[in-house]
């Protein structure tokens, strides 16, 4: 149990009060409201380390430590038995626990930034209002406790990104990008959404906690092979969608239309990086789950896995290709999220496997060496990536273009920005000792591994380890074509202020420090992953155990990407061989433009955009007017008919009636009121004359007797 | 005795002899005598029948004829008080002169 529990819900709530704050009163507040959101995260950060001590104290690193902060029960279930109930409550283990640390600290810095970067913006309350909605949704994300609570925040993010992508909506670019990064993301949501559903059917329950204790009671029963098979390739759907991965990439490059803060804060700490996160949570459906008299492999869905795993290996590979011959700086650094990413999820693909198979043949120890080297990259990565994008907006807050070939020479006007984005840049291409080589390796260490069980990963692994290659030399690429050489551009750029450079110097220690966190815990996999230590990195396993083999492939990955940088350095920095050697043949300049234009991707998208789906919104429209238009005024021109008639009906008879009975009745009054003289005898000869003919008429009858009142 | 045969012949004579009079005349202070007349009429009927109809003797008959009599006075002055309102409104007493009860 964790002492004051309930402070969790602060964690996001927080952000949601700076959201509604700034949102309100932002306009009033100093520089848009920032110091709000600036403090708030500031807030979540402390609270949300509290929480980890907690765990990482009462959990002595390794024991269970999942807890529940209870929130409230949204919809009531069965009122006997309480099953079925939906609630709202914050799940805190040690992923979650060091997820909302890492989430917050780097929002923190990036709202910090924010401050100098945005300063000269209108409409600042707006982006930190709608910043700190963004954060509180991935917090959100990252704490919930069951999968509908998860969709929840997961959607809030949706919604945020595509406001903040689209922070400058009278750009045309960023309008259609935002509106590109909704509906591409939403394409992955509506699956994420079927795999919630058919959980729900399944299992009556969207707890993690629960799901898992009911999988072993329901396998062979609701939980069917081809049901397990559907889940998690629908969860990964959504995964796809949020995490940029092929086929669902577009959105990302695009995403770059926002602010450089926004893109930071959507490629370190937020937003792709809760499509890893749902995809470690699904890892619930991926592995073999243990039940009392055994382990449940069966249940496994292998093909699931594979899919998983091959889409990391495939967009890695495939984004990495991207990148080399883009010239738009952040548009590099978004096709090295999306390669990045494809890692991670080639990790928790191949971890997944391995922990499969190994139960399947009999081992009891849990192999969690590719979830943990997964979400140890997703740590390194947003710390490296958070400083690799703050650093390109440093640099384009200097020389307000994103295009590199109007840069470069900038390593001396801006010395803070050029070496901490060197740091950054050395983490990302996997150069030891910075963190991306530690976590990287580890990656493709387990994709080995697991090559031995399904010889795919082999292939996957050299995807891996090409990628590793294609990571280092268009990374340094970009670090060379914007800090070397000669300033090809306009103006004259200075060092941004204090505010912005000093985050780049914090960013900077933890991107060299975070892969030290798994020497601390021995193993990244003790501090994330519950239930079963895990043994050291495969780094220093070797290391001590002297395994010739897994130190070749670390050998190799670490001489392929030095030989990324060399060749980078080769051509953009001693100028041996010139860039236009990559485009001399007709065979190179093929390939040189497939990559600038993205494969055509793009293209493709557009044209299913404007003839297929635009043909059918045609085809719909024209049923549209004529069909259903037709029958609707069809049905108009009746009621008109009807309504006329109805007139007609009313005016003729009804008042004609009315009117002819009133003018008779004048008309005959006139007649009458001449009987009235105002002779007195007159009427008095009336009175005679009728009481006369009353007697005679009652003689006559006979009646007079009865008249007189005599039998 | 006489017959009550001969008394209500003579009322029926004087009966319709009234009745004339305020169908016929035109003089307003005729019309009030015929009236009276009328009203004898039928104060004779219960003269007539007090002293004939059974038990015999009984007093009822002539006490009405005394209160008929008595409302008859009343009524032929609240007339002539009319009649005079009537004249000086209307400077005549003709009675087709006046047609105050017209439409």
């Amino acid at each position: 149990m964790l002492e004051n529990a309930w402070l969790a819900w602060m964690i996001l709530g927080s952000p949601l009060i700076a959201f509604v704050v700034v949102g309100l009163v932002g306009r009033r507040l100093p520089e848009g409201g920032a110091h709000v959101v600036v403090g708030s995260l500031a807030a979540s950060l402390v609270i949300a380390v509290y929480f980890l001590v907690q765990v990482l104290q009462q959990g002595a690193i390794g024991n269970s430590t999942a807890t529940t902060v209870p929130g409230f029960t949204w919809i009531p279930g069965d009122p006997a038995t309480g099953e079925g109930a939906i609630g709202m409550n914050l799940l805190i283990d040690n992923l979650s626990a060091f997820l909302l640390v890492l989430v917050s600290f780097l929002s923190l810095l990036i709202a910090i930034f924010s401050i100098g970067y945005m300063h000269e913006e209108a409409g600042k309350p707006r982006y930190y209002a709608e910043i700190a909605l963004f954060v509180a949704g991935m917090l959100g994300t990252v704490s919930a406790d069951n999968f509908l609570q998860l969709l929840i925040f997961w959607e809030i993010m949706g919604l945020c990104s595509y406001l903040l992508i689209g922070f400058w909506y009278h750009k045309p670019e960023a309008a259609s990008a935002a509106k590109k990064a909704f509906l591409v993301t939403r394409v992955g949501d509506v699956l994420f959404l079927a795999g919630i559903l058919v959980i729900w059917n399944v299992f009556h329950s969207f707890r993690f906690e629960e799901i898992v204790q009911k999988i072993p009671v329901l396998w062979g029963g609701a939980y069917t092979p081809q049901l397990a098979l559907l889940i998690p390739l629908f969860l990964f759907g959504g995964a796809v969608g949020k995490s940029a991965q092929f086929p669902l990439h577009a959105w990302l490059p695009d995403a770059m239309e926002g602010p450089t803060t926004v893109s930071a804060l959507i490629h370190a700490a937020t937003m792709v990086k809760a499509g890893v996160y749902l995809t470690a949570r699904s890892f619930i459906f991926l592995v073999p789950i243990a039940t009392g008299g055994g382990i449940l492999v069966q249940a496994v869905p292998w093909n699931a896995i594979l899919v998983i795993a091959g889409i990391g290996a495939f967009t890695a590979v495939f984004a990495g290709s991207m990148a080399l011959a883009n010239y738009d700086i952040k548009r590099v650094l978004a096709f090295s999220t999306i390669s990045q990413l494809a890692y991670m999820f080639l990790g928790l693909g191949a971890g997944a496997y391995l922990m499969a198979s190994e139960a399947a043949h009999g081992s009891t120890e849990v192999a969690t060496a590719g979830y943990s080297a997964a979400l140890f990259h997703l740590t390194n990565h947003a710390f490296f990536k958070a400083l690799l994008f703050l650093a390109a907006g440093s640099v384009i807050h200097a020389v307000h273009t994103n295009d590199m070939r109007a840069m470069g020479g900038l390593g001396k006007l801006m010395p803070w920005t050029s070496k901490t984005m060197l740091m950054g840049a050395l983490a990302l291409s996997g150069i030891i000792p910075f963190s991306g080589f530690f976590s990287k390796d580890d990656i493709l260490a387990v994709t080995f591994e697991t090559g031995a069980s399904n010889p795919l990963f082999y292939l996957m692994w050299v995807a891996g380890i090409g990628t590793a290659f294609m990571t280092a030399f268009y990374t340094f690429r970009m670090w060379l074509m914007t800090f070397h050489g000669e300033f090809r551009g306009h103006g004259h750029p200075h060092e941004s202020p204090r505010v912005m450079t000093s985050v780049l110097i914090v960013l900077s220690v933890f991107t060299i420090a975070s892969g030290a966190i798994a020497f601390l815990t021995n193993g990244f996999g003790n501090l994330i992953f519950y239930e079963e230590p895990h043994a050291a990195l495969p780094l220093i396993t070797p290391l001590l155990e002297a395994n010739v083999v897994e130190l070749a492939l670390t050998g190799l990955s670490l001489a392929l990407a030095l030989a990324g940088v060399g060749l980078a350095w080769a051509v953009y920095g001693k100028r041996v061989i010139s860039p236009s050697t990559f485009t001399k043949t007709p065979t190179r300049a093929f390939l040189h433009s497939m990559l600038v234009n993205r494969y055509w991707i793009d293209d493709w998208y557009n044209a299913f955009g404007s003839r297929t789906v635009a043909g059918f919104a045609r085809a719909v429209d024209w049923f549209d007017r004529n069909v259903v238009d037709g029958i609707v005024n069809a049905l108009g021109r009746g009621g008109v008919v009807v309504g006329a008639l109805s007139d007609l009906f009313d005016r003729k008879v009804i008042d004609g009636a009315v009117n002819s009975i009133s003018l008779e009745t004048i008309r005959s009054s006139l007649a009458l009121r001449t009987r009235q003289t105002g002779q007195v005898q007159n009427y008095t000869w009336v009175i005679v004359l009728g009481i006369v003919a009353i007697l005679v008429l009652a003689v006559l009858l006979g009646i007079l007797p009865r008249i007189l009142g005599r039998p | 005795m006489i017959p009550v045969e001969y008394e209500l012949i003579l009322s029926t004579a004087l009966f319709c002899i009234g009745l004339y009079g305020v169908m016929v005349r035109k003089n307003a202070i005729i019309v009030l005598m015929s009236i009276e007349i009328l009203l004898n009429a039928a104060i004779l009927n219960f003269v007539a029948f007090s002293s004939y109809a059974p038990p015999a003797g009984d007093p009822a008959g002539q006490v009405f004829a005394l209160l008929a009599i008595a409302i008859a006075a009343g009524e032929a002055a609240i007339g002539l008080a009319i009649f005079l309102a009537l004249y000086e409104t209307h400077g005549t007493t003709e009675l087709d002169k006046i047609r105050l009860l017209r439409w």
